[in-house]
């Protein structure tokens, strides 16, 4: 290995070079610890140098023997023989491939809360308020490749809430892993999680409505109608202040229809978690009757049969490869979804749902290679440019072109083998995941923790430590997630 | 594993609320759909049957096609990966009466036989996963009828997979026509759960299937360590320290009795069989049913991930004779060293699972299979799904080659290796002259994703390709 | 001796003041003023319940009643900055009959701890209610507070969303209006869903229903101040009390306590006052250092916790070990105040329930092993709270005019073998008891003589999830007046259970986290105890309700 990744540094550089070590270190103790984001944001001044990789660019093909130039965050070449300044740190990446890094349209990582189960409209809750930056599955993603997430609410009520797309910027502040400039999205949701989440109940209490599916286009059309209304009260009202009206009272700012307004006005994604074909084609038309658009359905397990509907409306769509039978709704999924709705011309992704999964989302678009033929591009670009795309992120990355963002993957080998692991990940020329530097710091963590426990606050009773003392008495308000969809926890679908 | 284990508990808990709607669903969704497109199915075949030689082939397909067609088969031209020994280039396999009748790349064709031509193909024997419960359950959520997995009660040793087993169910072909030819499919509630069967993955009734019918015993160790969370009401085999410590005991305690009045029962019928004067004990089909475990003639498969239960586990098979093999071992490559001085083998059932503790380091689940290889302990790898992801099997292996196990190694873990760990070696996983043949002809690597199958044997008899994922795929793929 | 004062609670105050003479002076001591140099030997003054002259070279008045300070050291009162003090908990009426239904009537009638009649929101998002108008004097609580060497405190309603509004209190007073120092002094925000399955019911509606509530404040005013200048021709708007009470908080005349540890809480907390331009308080505040120069730069001060983690349960060889992020946690909190105070962070110390009092000076003592200055460390307990809180003129030094609230040790404050000799609060002496020992690990608990409901001991739970077949379960039990901690456990694991209390009437409530895969999220448990039996509900959230009920063992059931 130590071959491989060779660094021409010098020592003054090498401290913020490999500064964001911190940030990977921080996973292996899985909390950033004091000034690791600091050290690490230094990095971005500086250059790296990706030698002789074979490059899967997504939009330009698969280049052999290339270098790739990455400068203060961006990618500034790829092509061969590129220089860089005696500074960068080169990374000699010979037998290795060099793929973007992988988009997952649909996660619910790092989020403490997510659902807001208790109305059937909750467009007013954020997920951005909710973004956990230490949670330690963030890191284990990373070393999939992964670099930025769709973070969604969950599929517990109609409308749910507002999503936010990350990038997995590990070790550093909250606010940096927002993704500069993706467009505001929102949660919908059809179908048996809709239906279940209104089943548990106390006795006694009404079940939330709705509880069938018929239910589910009523709520939508309410919402929908609420929305025009509030925004032509609004309309009004500004035309009356234009007309320098005395004595007016604004409307109620409604944190609940106003995103439902951006919706109508094509400014907020529509992301719809849905699997029966009937529910699809619910969606598609209503929101033609509305006159906005879904950009993405979510899950759609049985795109396949409405692939047509689909396409001439213009949503995307976001599968699992090939998970399928976990309840009624999904025992019509098949792996050849993604296929079949590619050839119908719809933008698909490849996304997870899941913590764990997300994790191999490279085997799960190389299936795709295998379940309806699509080529080795077409495949590639369901966890990368696609997913961008649907996320309206596509101009930063989801693809290796120089101007775009430096987020991308070091693999071993393609990374649609099986056989491949991820060498290096980074997030905007930086490096948030480093398998050498990884194994390197495990004694050290040992160490740290041997150090730790011989605190008397840690050392047990008998071992001259302190009384266990009564649990810390504090506000509630943790992890409060529950997904109903399913038992499995980090499992949303 | 214990993620996937709990499926089921949350199935019970809504099915009360999915009971009217499951039959019209299964309807909509099932026999009608299948049959139309059986006859589809078979008209694409029909069309397509590349390589193979299409008449021979179509020839035989009848009424009996998704039960395989039986024959006598050489397979020519092939790269054969025997598993059990070298590669062999350019070879040909000859499948005769179930079996596989000849191996190498000087082999007479017999006459008669059906040809298929491999070449630019490898030949490998079929995949086996040991942690499935296969058959037992279709939809594990919202569809409790579907469901037959886990009996009423903490002990029942007499509840075999067996007889629960659903040949048709759509899981069947989905998982074997991604190579996986066999499973072991165990039953999952209670403390004894029940006997687990080990099945090829063809077969119009469990007879047809059973390769083992009760190949094992499956108990869930109880547990009481764990991490501090309280599954309690809403999930089974949730683990947790300290004060539970008292009520796991007592269920070990249940088990030891239990176990030793089988113990005892078989001793005494065998006194009573070779000793007119001994009085019979009554018969008792529970206590009967674990004497050829606490004999150590079948092997008992218990679930467990901790390293203190595996640890728990292996002194208490040793204080009762048993034969305990681990299903899951999440922390058995901490042991390795103390299972590979039992002579413990490990089900490996969570690769993929999330690294438990925060402090775990991201790979330690991916790589615990080469730890386990390298100290000697005898492994195989496992999805430790219920069904619809078994499939997945190979992707595993990969993945565990990825992270330090050999190629060759990956590859025995799932096929050759759990073989020998059910007993079965001598009769699958390898392609050897007399084992049976259940053979995967691809395009590529078996365990690369991206890899098409384009043959499948399973008792010797070839196998369409289609699944309830092919039919509606050929139903929907040119709808306009 | 405890019994008698829980049944009598007034009684020393009842004593007081049938005094007349209410001038103390405390002669020879060392006095440290806070505001000012430290006299090495002095007098401190005390007349009409203020302090009325300070110095080396003050004379006791001869009207005085003398206390000989030879030996002991006068500080000012020391103040907890935040607390529930005198609030009352929730209590639920005994449930008749039986059956889930008749329990879930049961909660849903159930008398939360404060409420607000006519509000036009539901309980927990009522931010017109008012500490003031519900502290009640006297209880254990306070007494061990006053033992500890605390004099003043700000208490707060326990639970909600938006709690309601604080006030400073003296920890003496047989009316609450003798004892309130300050109110309204800020509102407080918890995070904590609505447990009763209305909206929120998580922490992303918690965060929505916030936002809504002040936007809808801020129209509020707007549209009282149209209509209020010329009614006519304008629709009268609703007047809502709970909205008029956020008005002061939007202008940023009242503070807005936030409760908040965790790094990214505290950055949350942040951002909303930003977004509304509050006037933010930080209560908590473990990982407040983590976000200390953004605390320094927008000049919000933090009330500290002095809880500090430490190890919850016995390890036992089955157990994981602690991660080491929880190893690091009770290793750094003792620094926390220390790099607060380097970094110009404004803090004060508040105890953050702790349950054994002892704790608070002693913890505080720790800080000053890791890296906080004396005089920072007396600052925080002194007139950094009072600040904050808003009455530097009446509290936290030891200063001519100000509320003779003292605390007076036999040693050093933060040394380990001091003790607090007196305790003055409005210029009158206190009875100090010892603190209570640390409470026995198999938990007597059940204060002697209380009419608390005791629900410390052993009791089997069968729990019943509709659908699913009942489950036994062990709850343990301690209680300490209100104050309930435990375990529970069952076939599938076992856990310490938290928020718990049990109320005069015999109301429980607890929390128990409930592991799903790799998720936490918690059940919670509200129920009644009558005699030896406890029944009641529970709701998880996402994953469903049902009903419990209970026996407690060595006892006989009747019927």
């Amino acid at each position: 290995m130590r071959k491989l990744i060779t660094l021409f540094v010098s020592l003054a550089v090498l401290a913020p070079a490999w500064g964001v070590g911190s940030a990977a270190r921080a996973q292996q103790s899985q909390r950033p610890r004091e000034g690791a984001a600091r050290g690490a944001s230094n990095a971005a001044a500086t250059e790296t140098l990706i030698r002789n990789a074979t490059v899967l660019t997504i939009t330009r093909g698969t280049l052999a023997n290339t270098d790739i130039l990455i400068r203060n965050g961006k990618i500034a070449g790829v092509g061969q023989n590129l220089k860089a300044s005696d500074r960068a740190r080169v990374i000699d990446a010979t037998g290795k491939y060099v793929m973007p890094g992988i988009v997952d349209a649909h996660s619910h990582s790092m989020s403490d809360a997510i659902n807001e189960g208790t109305l059937s409209v909750t467009s007013m809750v954020r997920i951005r308020d909710m973004l956990n930056p230490t949670a330690p599955n963030l890191y284990r993603e990373l070393a999939g490749g992964v670099t930025t997430l769709n973070v969604l609410h969950g599929s517990a009520n109609t409308i749910g809430g507002q999503n936010t797309v990350v990038k997995i910027k590990y070790g550093r502040p909250v606010a940096e892993f927002i993704f500069p400039g993706a467009p505001p999205g929102i949660k919908f949701a059809l179908g048996e999680n809709v239906k279940r989440a209104s089943s548990t109940v106390l006795p006694g209490q009404t079940r939330r409505y709705p509880a069938t599916r018929m239910g589910q286009e009523e709520v939508l059309r309410d919402a929908f109608t609420r929305a025009r209304n509030y925004k032509r009260a609004w309309d009004e009202h500004r035309a009356a202040v234009a007309r320098n009206e005395k004595n007016l009272i604004a409307p109620r700012r409604d944190l609940q229809l106003e995103p439902l307004v951006e919706i109508l006005e094509g400014k907020r994604f529509v992301h719809a978690h849905c699997y029966r074909a009937d529910e699809i084609i619910m969606l598609l038309n209503l929101a033609d009757e509305f006159g906005f658009k879904i950009r993405t359905l979510q899950h759609v397990l049985e795109g396949y049969k409405v692939a047509k509907e689909i396409a001439a409306h213009g949503a995307g769509a976001s599968s699992f490869a090939d998970s399928w039978g976990y309840k009624i709704e999904a025992y019509d999924a098949i792996p050849y979804n993604a296929a079949v709705m590619t050839r119908a011309g719809i933008i698909v992704s490849i996304n997870s749902d899941s913590d764990e999964r997300a994790r191999r989302l490279n085997i799960d678009a190389a299936k795709m290679m295998k379940y309806g033929d699509l080529t080795e591009d077409e495949a590639l670009r369901l966890i990368t440019i696609n997913p961008a795309i649907q996320l309206g992120i596509q101009e930063r990355v989801g693809s290796i072109e120089v101007g775009k963002d430096a987020d991308l993957a070091i693999w071993t080998a393609h990374p649609f083998s099986v056989y491949s692991r991820v060498e290096t990940t980074f997030i905007d020329g930086d490096i948030f995941f480093d398998r050498q530097q990884d194994l390197a710091r495990r004694p050290e963590l040992q160490r740290e923790r041997e150090e730790l426990l011989k605190a008397e606050v840690n050392r047990p009773p008998t071992e001259g430590g302190a009384q266990p003392g009564a649990p810390r008495r504090r506000p509630a308000n943790h992890h409060d997630d529950d997904d109903v969809d399913n038992g499995e926890g980090d499992n949303h679908r | 594993m214990s993620l996937k284990t709990f499926s089921h508990v949350a199935a019970r808990s809504v099915a009360n609320v999915f009971a009217p709607s499951v039959t019209n669903v299964v309807l909509r969704g099932g026999v009608g759909a299948r049959r139309m497109s059986f006859a589809l199915a078979a008209l694409l075949l029909l069309s397509v049957a590349p390589i193979a030689s299409a008449q021979q082939a179509s020839s035989t397909m009848g009424q009996q096609f998704m039960s395989g067609t039986p024959g006598t088969y050489a397979i020519r031209n092939a790269r054969i990966v025997t598993v059990s020994g070298a590669d062999i280039e350019n070879g040909t396999v000859v499948v005769r009466d179930g079996k596989i009748n000849a191996v190498g790349t000087n082999v007479a064709v017999p006459a008669g036989a059906i040809e298929i031509d491999a070449r630019g193909l490898s030949v490998y024997p079929g995949m086996i996963d040991l942690g499935t419960s296969m058959g037992l359950v279709e939809i594990p959520q919202g569809a409790n009828p579907t469901v037959d997995v886990a009996e009423v009660g903490d002990m029942n040793p007499n509840a075999q997979a067996f007889y629960g087993i659903n040949p048709h169910s759509a899981h069947v072909a989905v998982t074997r026509v991604n190579g996986v030819t066999s499973v072991l499919s165990s039953p999952s509630g209670g403390i004894i759960s029940g006997q687990a069967a080990f099945i090829n993955l063809l077969g119009s009734s469990p007879q047809e299937m059973s390769v083992e019918r009760t190949a094992a015993l499956v108990v869930n160790y109880p547990r009481a360590a764990g991490g501090g969370g309280f599954g309690g009401f809403f999930q089974q085999a949730q683990a947790n320290p300290a004060e539970a410590a008292t009520a796991r005991d007592r269920q070990v305690e249940q088990l030891r009795k239990l176990l030793r009045d089988a113990e005892a029962y078989g001793r005494a019928m065998d006194a009573a069989n070779s000793d007119r004067t001994v009085p019979r004990p009554d018969a008792d089909v529970v206590l009967a049913s674990l004497v050829p475990y606490v004999r150590g003639e079948r092997p008992v498969v218990f679930r467990a991930d901790r390293e203190s239960e595996i640890r728990a586990i292996v002194r208490f098979s040793e204080e009762l004779k048993l034969k305990p093999i681990i299903l899951g071992g999440n922390d058995a490559s901490k042991i390795a060293a103390f299972l590979k001085e039992k002579n413990v083998p490990v089900i490996l059932g969570g690769l993929f699972d999330l690294p438990s503790r925060e402090d775990d380091f991201y790979d330690v689940l991916y790589e615990s299979a080469a730890k386990l290889q390298q100290a000697g302990v005898r492994f195989a790898l496992s999805t430790g799904d219920q069904g619809a992801e078994v499939r997945d099997l190979p992707y595993r292996a990969g993945m565990a080659a990825a992270f330090g196990l050999s190629r060759a190694d990956a590859l025995k873990s799932v096929t050759l290796y759990p073989a020998q760990i059910m007993g079965v070696g001598d009769r699958l996983g390898s392609i050897e002259v007399g084992k049976i043949a259940n053979l995967v002809i691809t395009d590529g690597d078996l365990l690369e994703a991206r890899t098409h199958i384009r043959h499948l044997f399973i008792n010797g008899r070839q196998v369409p390709l289609n699944s309830r994922h092919t039919e509606l795929y050929d139903q929907f793929k040119n709808r306009k | 001796m405890v019994a008698s004062v829980a049944s009598s609670p007034t009684s020393w105050v009842a004593r007081a003041q049938r005094s007349a003479i209410d001038t103390y002076a405390i002669t020879g001591a060392r006095i440290v003023t806070v505001s000012g140099a430290e006299i090495a030997r002095g007098t401190v003054v005390i007349r009409g319940g203020l302090i009325a002259a300070v110095g080396a070279n003050v004379a006791a008045p001869s009207d005085a009643r003398i206390i000989d300070g030879t030996g002991l050291t006068v500080y000012p009162g020391l103040i907890d900055a935040n607390t529930n003090l005198g609030m009352p908990a929730a209590t639920a009426p005994r449930p008749g009959g039986g059956g889930a239904a008749a329990f879930l009537a049961a909660q849903q009638q159930a008398t939360p701890a404060v409420s607000s009649p006519n509000s036009s929101q539901p309980v927990g998002l009522q931010p017109e209610i008012l500490a003031s108008d519900v502290v009640r004097p006297g209880g254990e609580q306070i007494e061990a507070a006053r033992n500890a060497g605390l004099t003043a405190a700000l208490t707060a309603p326990r639970e909600g969303i938006f709690m309601g509004q604080s006030a400073v209190i003296n920890l003496a007073g047989e009316t609450p209006q003798q004892m309130i120092v300050r109110s309204p002094v800020a509102l407080h925000v918890g995070f904590t869903p609505l447990r009763t399955g209305t909206y929120p019911g998580s922490l992303l509606g918690v965060f929505a229903a916030i936002r809504q509530m002040l936007l809808d404040a801020g129209r509020y005013r707007d549209a009282n101040a149209v209509y209020e200048k010329s009614p006519r021709g304008v629709r009268r708007p609703d007047q809502d009390k709970s909205l008029a009470a956020l008005v002061p908080v939007l202008a940023r005349e009242m503070p807005v306590v936030m409760y908040a540890d965790r790094q990214r809480e505290i950055e949350r907390a942040l951002d909303l006052a930003q977004e509304f331009n509050l006037r933010l308080v930080i209560a908590g505040g473990a990982e407040s250092w983590r976000v200390a120069e953004r605390l320094a730069a927008a000049k919000v001060p933090v009330l500290l916790s002095l809880n500090y983690p430490r190890r919850t349960t016995a390890e036992t060889p089955e157990a994981d070990p602690d991660p080491v992020r929880v190893l690091r946690e009770r290793v750094d909190a003792p620094k926390t105040a220390g790099r607060l105070a380097a970094a110009g962070v404004r803090f004060a110390f508040q105890s953050g329930g702790l349950s054994n009092m002892n704790d608070y000076l002693a913890n505080v003592s720790k800080s000053l092993d890791n890296g906080l200055a004396r005089d920072e460390a007396l600052r925080a307990l002194t007139i950094r709270a009072a600040e904050i809180l808003g009455v530097a003129d009446q509290l936290g030094t030891i200063e001519v005019g100000k509320i003779a609230n003292l605390t007076v040790t036999r040693g050093d404050l933060f040394a380990r073998e001091r003790r607090i000799t007196h305790v003055f609060i409005d210029g009158r002496p206190v009875d100090l008891k010892p603190a209570p020992a640390p409470p026995a690990a198999g938990g007597t608990a059940a204060a002697s003589g209380s009419t608390r409901a005791s629900a410390s001991g052993t009791w089997t739970l069968r729990v019943q999830v509709e659908g699913q077949p009942e489950r036994s379960l062990t709850l343990t039990l301690q209680q300490e007046t209100e104050r309930l901690s435990g375990s529970i456990q069952g076939d599938f694991g076992s856990a310490q259970i938290a928020n718990a209390s049990v109320g005069a009437s015999g109301d429980i409530k607890f929390t128990v986290p409930v592991t799903t895969g790799t998720q936490t999220t918690e059940a919670t448990f509200n129920g009644t105890i009558s005699g030896n039996e406890m029944r009641g509900t529970f709701t998880t959230v996402g994953s469903g309700a049902g009903t419990f009920n209970g026996t407690r063992a060595g006892s006989t059931t009747p019927q």
